[in-house]
């Protein structure tokens, strides 16, 4: 039943968890990923040696994990609590709770804080070196108008996704207020929110195949150069399917992107050119999570059934890590034709 | 006085017979008694007589026998020693009386005797080593039988003395031959185990431990022969293997240095393997040379040539790859795909395909593309010409469109000379379309296929073009119909109030759409027109999510032959309002029209230009419903146009334009319609929903 992927697929990694992949990533300083699974686990992969360094299982269905350094890390779930836990050790903390699943995580070295994002329409920060005591950590909570799907971080920067498709754009270093408000230029569900890794803005993509990007700057010729374009689908019988688009992670090096979607492929983006750089050949199931490593060699890639036909039959969860070819994802920046003298 | 003892007994008998007489005379005896008594004398006497005689007769018996048993024992001795004794006597002719007999043939026994003696011990020297001899040969180890050796006393004659000599020269022989025979397979094991790098006294000690001691007894047994034989053998035949082996290894190492031009110091190295490469097993003599150790690391070295050979092998299939990309790319035609060609790469890397079958498959490729880039070659370089002439074309169009055109600023010259070129060019552009046209159908007819020019037909690039053009032509003539009207407005208004307002710009500006391409190259592939944003629909059911029809399929995926009519729209009647361009079959999506017809639709903004800027005959049927009117408007403003029109490239590989729409500048003012609205859940919290749920069931 289950077609065994092509090869070209990448190395796949053993021990994958048992429900679905919730997000993955690469650590900062090494080759170690962190994959947080509906089976109510967090596990630690060295990837250069494809194997399981640690598992962590909580009380509920694990919805985000983020690193810490390389030896600890947050995890965030269905039981509402946010969790510190470090790998060599074992050991795990409770930071705080929220009232309801908590959906994402982030940790900011530039704030040295943990940010969360719970369907309870808050976002709370936390400083994970207080005294583990109940709320002891947090740092604040700020209401949002929805509940939050998804959070990205660029320097003092925060994007918040909510239900709604509303997007808030807070600084770090003033939470007191959205630095802006906006709405979701897709007309449909927000599922990702990634900002640049340049810090000028964000792509956002939505459940019905599409992904928008999108700028800070308010002025004008900045707010011209925003677009969305449509990704993930497939022509059927002169009908297109879209398909939601689930993940997206930016090169740390090039700055274009990747995208994973419900249709299992994975496409690399290049925003500045408008132009798709390649398209891997398709993954068993939906693209759940992706991750560059920190110098964009690898890319790790959770094809994991995401939810979005219900509960059904589907192929099990698989991460799989594949070298990145420099000709994937370097920009091609458009041949200017030489005016004719 | 010695010679007559007898008559002297005699004497004294007849004195003593005389002195009985007399005392008889004396005594007066009678005669009688007399006469008795000396018949009982008589008597006596004779007795004595008898018994001398008897003990006479049975020492003479006694000597004979002797004599007899002495004759015997010679005799024996002599039949024994198979030698005539020294004196032959003559029975018939006895010598001299018995005791003299005796004598000669005591001395005579005695010799015999003596010789027996030493003829044993000789006997016993050569069967002790004869024995000896035969139990090294039977392998038995002579320490547990020392026994005497049996020896027939009957039989020990020179002859049998000869014999058994013989007989022990024969084992001696024998027995050095072994020994010879041992050193020699010694010998060789040696060489061999050394060849091999084996322990050789292992080898030894386990064939015969005697024969790891060189100074103490060794077996000579047959079968410590034989497993000699054996061990040697066996070790030869070990060699034999190896040395195939290892010459195996040679030959496929010389094949990859000879394929990989290995510098000599590289080979150097193997010099002393390859240089066995043809050698018979004895000329292989040298030490550990055929060693395990050493055939694992012509292996191992082996191994790494042949990696190194493979990468070298994916490297020219690369190269090779890069070089057919290389010529596609030139000549516009469409590279082989991608993933074919990750494909065989992984085919190649897990061994199931030959690179240089591949490698040969390319090559042949690659002279089949070469081939066919040289056929392609003169109407490429009208192609060339022509797409540059479009570009000046297209240039010369917004140079038209600036207003501030004839300012004289720096360069202004230039400009000015370059317009004219273009304008000369421009003349000469029908002509050549007509004539790049004709040139292609002839070629196609001959190669019985289409000319493809990245991918699509260059006569539907073509005849887009001259579609194009014509409908440029029919909108500048409306251009100036309307110019005119506004003129005539203008000049009622003047009339009317006596103001002037200055001469309107048209919108976009100096970024105004560029259309002169037609489309070629890359333009043609966006097809855009699809960034209708239309309000979420308040059941925001999942089967609008996934089959999201008609007015979201214009814009297909680049790769897509644009040009094609589009695909039907959807009867959707919402979406058929919102989507009122619908574009003909073979219109130009030139992005910039059909983005502009499609997403620009903002009449109050455009009404001074719609006519000018935007006129297309599918624009007639312009959208009525205001709301939808003021959604769009906001969501659009002509600034944006600009920020999607892709200019012309090549792509170097087969990066795809993304199918870009802009979004709305600012959307604080929209407002959902609420009234409706169920509440949006997103896949996670429908799924913890679901694991709750059946999470509680379990625990029911």
């Amino acid at each position: 039943m289950s077609q065994p992927p092509p090869p070209s697929a990448g190395r796949e990694l053993a021990n994958p968890p048992s429900d679905g992949i919730s997000n993955l990533r690469f650590s900062n300083t090494s080759d170690h990923l962190l994959v947080s699974s509906w089976d109510k686990s967090v596990r630690l992969y060295d990837v250069s040696t494809n194997s399981l360094k640690g598992e962590f299982l909580h009380g509920g269905a694990v919805l985000d994990c983020c690193f810490h350094d390389d030896s600890s890390g947050f995890s965030v779930g269905s039981d509402n609590k946010v969790r510190r836990i470090v790998f060599n050790v074992g050991k795990e903390d409770v930071l705080g709770t929220h009232e309801k699943p908590v959906r994402c995580v982030e940790y900011s070295y530039a704030a040295g804080q943990v940010i969360t994002g719970s369907w309870d329409k808050t976002v709370k920060c936390w400083d994970p070196r207080g005294a583990s005591g109940p709320e002891r950590t947090q740092v604040g909570t700020y209401v949002q108008p929805e509940r939050v799907y998804s959070l990205s971080l660029v320097g003092n920067r925060l994007v918040v996704a909510t239900a709604g498709r509303h997007v808030n754009i807070y600084d770090l270093r003033n939470m007191s207020q959205p630095e802006q408000r906006r709405e979701s230029s897709l007309k449909y569900q927000t599922r990702c929110v990634r900002s640049y890794p340049n810090g000028t803005g964000y792509a956002l993509s939505s459940v019905e195949g599409r992904v928008a990007m999108e700028f800070f700057d308010l002025s004008e010729a900045a707010q011209a150069k925003k677009y969305a374009f449509k990704c993930h689908r497939k022509s059927e019988a002169g009908r297109d399917i879209v398909y939601p688009v689930n993940a997206i992670a930016f090169h740390p090096i090039y700055g274009t992107f990747a995208t994973g979607g419900c249709d299992g492929f994975v496409n690399i983006w290049d925003g500045n050119n408008k132009k798709r750089l390649y398209q891997y050949s398709k993954y068993p199931s939906s693209i759940a999570a992706l991750s560059f490593s920190r110098d964009g060699q690898l890319l790790a890639v959770a094809s994991s059934y995401t939810f979005e036909e219900g509960e059904k039959s589907h192929e099990p969860e698989a991460i799989f890590v594949r070298n990145v070819n420099e000709i994937e994802v370097k920009p091609k920046p458009k041949a200017y034709p030489t005016p004719a003298a | 006085m010695a010679k007559d003892p007898i008559p002297q007994v005699e004497t004294t008998c007849g004195s003593l017979l005389y002195e009985l007489q007399i005392i008889w005379d004396e005594v007066g005896e009678t005669e009688t008694d007399r006469d008795q008594m000396l018949l009982e004398l008589e008597r006596e006497c004779l007795e004595v007589y008898r018994r001398k005689v008897d003990q006479a007769n049975r020492c003479r018996a006694q000597l004979r026998q002797a004599i007899a048993d002495a004759e015997a024992e010679l005799a024996s001795i002599s039949s024994a020693m198979g030698e005539r004794p020294v004196h032959i006597r003559q029975s018939d002719q006895s010598v001299g009386s018995l005791k003299q007999e005796l004598g000669k043939i005591l001395p005579e026994l005695e010799e015999m005797q003596k010789r027996k003696t030493e003829r044993r011990s000789q006997f016993l020297l050569v069967l002790e080593e004869i024995e000896s001899i035969t139990n090294d040969i039977k392998g038995q180890g002579g320490e547990h039988v020392l026994s005497k050796p049996l020896l027939d006393e009957t039989s020990l004659s020179m002859t049998k003395l000869e014999e058994l000599h013989s007989h022990l020269q024969a084992l001696q022989k024998e027995k050095s031959e072994r020994v010879e025979t041992i050193r020699k397979h010694l010998c060789t094991l040696y060489s061999h185990s050394s060849v091999l790098g084996m322990d050789f006294n292992e080898v030894v000690s386990q064939v015969n431990p005697t024969l790891t001691d060189p100074e103490g007894p060794r077996s000579l047994s047959d079968h410590t022969i034989d497993n000699l034989d054996a061990a040697v053998q066996k070790l030869r035949e070990v060699k034999i293997q190896r040395m195939h082996k290892l010459q195996d290894l040679a030959t496929t190492m010389l094949e990859l240095w000879n394929l990989m031009d290995t510098p000599i110091e590289e080979q150097q190295e193997y010099q002393h393997i390859t240089c066995n490469i043809a050698a018979s097993e004895h000329e292989i003599t040298q030490a550990n040379s055929l060693s395990e150790d050493f055939i694992k690391y012509v292996e191992a070295e082996v191994v790494r040539l042949d990696e190194v050979k493979a990468s070298k092998m994916k490297e020219l299939v690369m190269k090779k790859r890069s070089e057919l990309e290389e010529i596609c790319r030139k000549t516009h035609m469409l590279p082989v795909s991608d993933s074919a060609m990750d494909q065989t790469i992984v085919a190649i890397e897990s061994g199931i395909v030959d690179a240089t079958l591949v490698l040969g498959h390319l090559e042949q490729h690659i002279s089949k593309v070469k081939e066919e880039a040289l056929s392609r070659k003169e109407i490429l370089e009208k192609v060339e010409k022509w797409l540059s002439a479009c570009d000046e074309e297209s240039w010369l169009e917004e140079y038209n469109r600036d207003d501030n055109r004839y300012n004289a600023g720096r360069g202004a010259h230039l400009t000015l000379k370059r317009a004219e070129k273009a304008r000369n060019l421009v003349n000469k552009l029908p002509g050549m379309v007509e004539a790049l046209a004709s040139k292609t159908i002839v070629w196609e007819q001959e190669k019985g296929i289409e000319f493809l020019y990245d991918g699509i037909r260059l006569l539907s690039m073509l005849e887009e073009y001259n579609l194009l053009r014509q409908e440029r032509e029919e909108e500048h003539r409306r251009q100036r119909d309307h110019k005119k009207l506004q003129g005539q407005l203008i000049a009622e208004q003047e009339a009317l109030y006596g103001s002037k307002p200055s001469p309107s710009k048209p919108l976009g500006g100096k970024k105004a759409p560029r259309m002169s391409t037609g489309g070629a190259a890359t333009n043609r592939r966006l097809s855009l027109g699809a960034g209708m944003h239309q309000t979420p629909k308040p059941n925001n059911k999942k089967a609008d999510q996934r089959h999201v029809d008609g007015a979201l399929s214009t814009g297909r995926r680049g790769l897509d032959v644009a040009g094609l009519p589009s695909r039907k729209q959807s009867m959707n009647p919402c979406e058929q309002l919102q989507s009122p361009l619908v574009r003909k079959p073979f219109s130009p999506i030139s992005t910039t029209v059909v983005a502009s017809k499609a997403n620009i639709a903002t009449p109050q903004q455009l009404v001074p230009n719609e006519i000018s800027s935007f006129a297309t005959p599918v624009k007639n049927n312009i959208i009525k419903n205001l709301e939808e009117e003021k959604m769009m408007s906001m969501l659009q403003t002509p600034k944006n146009v600009a920020a999607m029109i892709p200019i012309p490239s090549t792509p170097a590989t087969i990066s795809v334009p993304m199918q870009t729409a802009p979004t709305p500048l600012n959307n604080y003012a929209r407002l959902l319609p609420e009234k409706t609205e169920v509440v949006e859940y997103s896949f996670e919290e429908r799924r913890l929903a679901f694991m709750l749920q059946s999470e509680s069931m379990i625990h029911v």
